[in-house]
């Protein structure tokens, strides 16, 4: 019953949610009773303007500026008029005498005596006299003038601007925006400004090199996985429109470089968290938010663990991070291998997620040497042994040998040696194709060695060879064409964030079905829910990030598939 | 008739969350509450910007007649009514884009729900309740005016809804009195203005009822 009111009260509180909000709607219910005039001045010179403002009060509970909406009219049109088109309350005066100005709304009138003077210019000034602005800018010239009344007035409105230069500065006549300058090129230009009968008077303008406003980053804000490294850009926004990519140029800064740390525009995480990365240029600085997920690292799991090699062969290792919210991921990126006694064996590290191990010396099956594997101030170990027996023999096996043009398989070489070890030497030896121009096999130092792709159908099988200690196994090929009629994807519906899931494309065929995950291209929609693993070596293997749902497409032979899984 | 059926349906879920214990009465019923109610400030919108109506609270006044289910009753222990209910708002002020102004006029709201009430009794002589109600209102913006000046004066028919909650106070198997809090709302009315434009704006109304309940 308790469950039920909580329900209840749920309900209401939604159900309230509503509520004012800062009103935008004028008040045109309450009727206009009054207006006022307002001028900074009752008297002005001939040949100078003046602006006024018409200030309605609406029945003594509210006033309103509405200059642009009355009606102007001056009894003198010859003494001073509204002939402004474009600044609505600007009038001129004509000549000297005294003119009663009427603003009208309605039928709710206010007027205004001015009076326009007979005095005299005794001096003209522009200003600013030199500025200096940087191009794409714009900065706005005044002109006062001095009668020989001793009153000064703003001009600005009242005279003709020019400029001598206009591919490197202009500067507005028009009624709205009189004596404002842009700015176009870099050099300098002369702004002129004439007031009647007078000479012009003149200010040199200098338009500077462009000035940097801001810096955005982007992505700018991001959710990443911890112990990941990211590539962030910086872009400049100049004053002359200009937006190039400043990520070099910028000093890169982390607010909490426990949790993630930058340098030329690389953001490397560490730990769960919130940081907020900076670029700053020139006294500018843009930021961008970094949220990082996956939990922390608390352990590595070397594989294959325990190993024994023969001498001279090659294998794949690999590491995997167990981390603090339970989550494992592969990790071989970011680890530093290393063997207890380097002269046993060798580590190196080609490509991301992607170590090898090559053994060099025997090593006494009593004392094993170690292969280490660093991350940060963890570091996991296990046995190394290097044996050195006679080969046998070697077999070439394969999950299938029917092949479909445009499709591959791994191959396998295995070796029997004479002490019974059998150890997979797929990565030590060398393979050849029959016919590369039915079938191709990779041979280079990489994760695909041994990887057979069907190029074109064939009637007499080609054959695949494989050599190793002066022994060659071969596996007879044929490749076929079928038609594909569609794409399956099988995996995980949920994945625990920081976690690495596989997916594995399946294609049916008109006579059959077949694996091609590795043959197939992966995206997925949403970075910030979860992440390819590594398109090259870790092919449909995805890594959560944060919550939400994304969507994994596979695009193989013309069809597309789509799947969504869910990060809790 | 599908549309009707699952009306009531829903006004009849709530009856399926209380226990079975035994009813004071069973079978039809008339009452009658009055009460005081709280219009909550309304955001009020036409092509000119939003505006907010603000009011005084007002009294109430309801009648009820439905069917209190009987023991044992597979929807569970409650009561089914129909209600018609009667709230007048008089408006206080009117929020505009250069502060509030006086308001004069009122928002009167005639609804006729269908309500369905779950009751939680354990045989004491009192007995807590929660439900909602559908059904529709009519609401006239009666001379609605900011200082003085007409803004509407228009009607408008909408959906209604509301939920409520309260003490049954059982005091014989026919009679009872009811202490209750209602929160009632609609779709969004809209008016005509004097001047010709239109205006949208909400009806959110929080109420105290008191009343009492005849059996027969």
């Amino acid at each position: 019953m308790i469950n039920l009111f909580r329900a209840g009260i749920v309900m209401l509180v939604f159900l309230s949610g509503c509520g004012s909000e800062t009103p935008t709607h004028p008040n045109n219910f309450t009727p206009l009773t009054s207006i006022k005039i307002v001028a900074v001045t009752p008297s002005i010179a001939a040949h100078t303007s003046i602006k006024l403002t018409a200030i309605g009060d609406f029945s003594g509970l509210y006033t309103r500026d509405i200059t642009d909406q009355v009606a102007w009219a001056s009894n003198a049109p010859t003494v001073a008029d509204f002939a402004n088109a474009g600044s609505p309350g600007r009038v001129t005066g004509q000549a000297p005498g005294v003119a009663k100005l009427t603003a009208t709304k309605g039928n709710v009138t206010a007027s205004y005596q001015l009076t326009v003077s007979n005095a005299t210019v005794t001096a003209l000034a522009i200003s600013p006299v030199a500025p200096t602005v940087p191009k794409g800018l714009t900065t706005q010239f005044t002109f006062t003038g001095t009668f020989s009344d001793t009153t000064t007035q703003d001009l600005t409105y009242d005279v003709t601007w020019g400029s001598d230069t206009s591919s490197v500065a202009t500067v507005s006549d028009d009624a709205g925006s009189k004596g404002l300058a842009q700015t176009h090129l870099v050099g300098s230009s002369t702004i002129s400004a004439k007031f009647y009968d007078q000479a012009p008077v003149t200010a040199v303008l200098t338009v500077t090199a462009p000035q940097l406003q801001s810096i955005t980053i982007t992505p700018a804000s991001s959710t990443l996985l911890s112990l990941s490294t990211v590539p962030f850009q910086a872009t400049g926004h100049y004053s002359d429109g200009a937006t190039p990519d400043v990520t070099s140029q910028v000093v890169w800064s982390s607010s909490r470089p426990d949790i993630a740390t930058v340098a030329g525009g690389t953001a490397k995480t560490l730990i769960e968290g919130t940081t907020s990365i900076s670029a700053s240029l020139d006294s500018v600085s843009g930021a961008a938010s970094i949220k990082v997920t996956g939990g922390n690292l608390t352990g590595i799991t070397i594989s294959p663990a325990n190993t024994k090699l023969v001498k001279n062969t090659t294998t794949r290792i690999a590491a995997t991070g167990t981390f603090s919210n339970g989550a494992t991921r592969d990790i071989t990126a970011l680890v530093q291998w290393s063997i207890a006694n380097p002269a046993i064996a060798t580590t190196s590290a080609p490509g991301v997620n992607l170590a090898w191990l090559t053994a060099v010396t025997e090593t006494p099956l009593s004392t094993p040497t170690k292969l280490i594997a660093k991350v940060g101030s963890l570091t996991a170990e296990t046995n190394l042994t290097v044996i050195a027996p006679l080969l046998s023999s070697i077999l070439i096996t394969a999950n299938r040998t029917d092949l479909t043009a445009g499709t591959g398989d791994r191959f396998t070489l295995t070796g029997s040696f004479n002490d019974g070890t059998k150890q997979d030497l797929t990565f030590s030896s060398n393979w050849t194709s029959g016919n590369v121009a039915i079938a191709t096999v990779t041979n280079t130092a990489e994760v695909s060695k041994g990887r057979v792709t069907g190029v074109a159908p064939n009637v007499t099988p080609v054959t695949i060879s494989a050599t190793y200690g002066g022994i060659t196994a071969t596996m007879p090929v044929t490749i076929k064409v079928r038609t594909l009629e569609s794409l399956e994807i099988s995996g995980p519906a949920n994945i625990t964030s920081g976690k690495q899931e596989m997916f594995i494309a399946k294609a049916h065929y008109n006579d059959g079905t077949q694996i091609v995950t590795e043959d197939a291209v992966w995206t997925i929609d949403k970075p910030n829910v979860a992440i390819l693993a590594d398109a090259l070596n870790q092919p449909g293997q995805v890594v959560a990030v944060d919550s939400g749902t994304a969507t994994l497409t596979a695009t193989f032979g013309g069809k597309t598939q789509a799947v969504n899984f869910l990060v809790p | 008739m599908k549309r009707t059926s699952r009306i009531l349906i829903t006004l009849c879920m709530p009856l399926l969350l209380c226990g079975t214990a035994l009813a004071q009465h069973s079978g039809p019923y008339v009452g009658a509450f009055v009460g005081g109610n709280s219009l909550a400030t309304a955001k009020s919108t036409d092509d000119q910007g939003a505006f907010n109506l603000e009011f005084k609270p007002a009294l109430q006044g309801s009648a009820v007649v439905g069917w209190d289910m009987e023991h044992n009753n597979t929807l569970g222990e409650g009561r089914v009514e129909l209600e018609y209910s009667r709230r007048s708002n008089k408006i206080d002020q009117v929020g505009l884009l250069e502060g509030k102004f006086k308001g004069s006029g009122s928002l009167t709201m005639d609804s006729l729900l269908i309500n369905g009430f779950a009751v939680f009794s354990d045989k004491t002589f009192w007995a807590p309740y929660f439900g909602i109600g559908i059904g529709v209102a009519r609401i006239v913006a009666d001379n609605l005016q900011v200082t003085g000046q007409p803004l509407s004066n228009d009607t408008a028919l909408v959906f209604a809804y509301q939920v409520g909650a309260g003490l049954d106070l059982i005091l014989t198997d026919y009679l009872s009195l009811d202490l209750g809090y209602r929160f009632l709302s609609s779709t969004k009315p809209k008016f005509k203005e004097i001047n010709g434009r239109s205006f949208e704006t909400e009806y959110f109304n929080h109420s105290a009822v008191f009343g009492f309940r005849v059996g027969f």
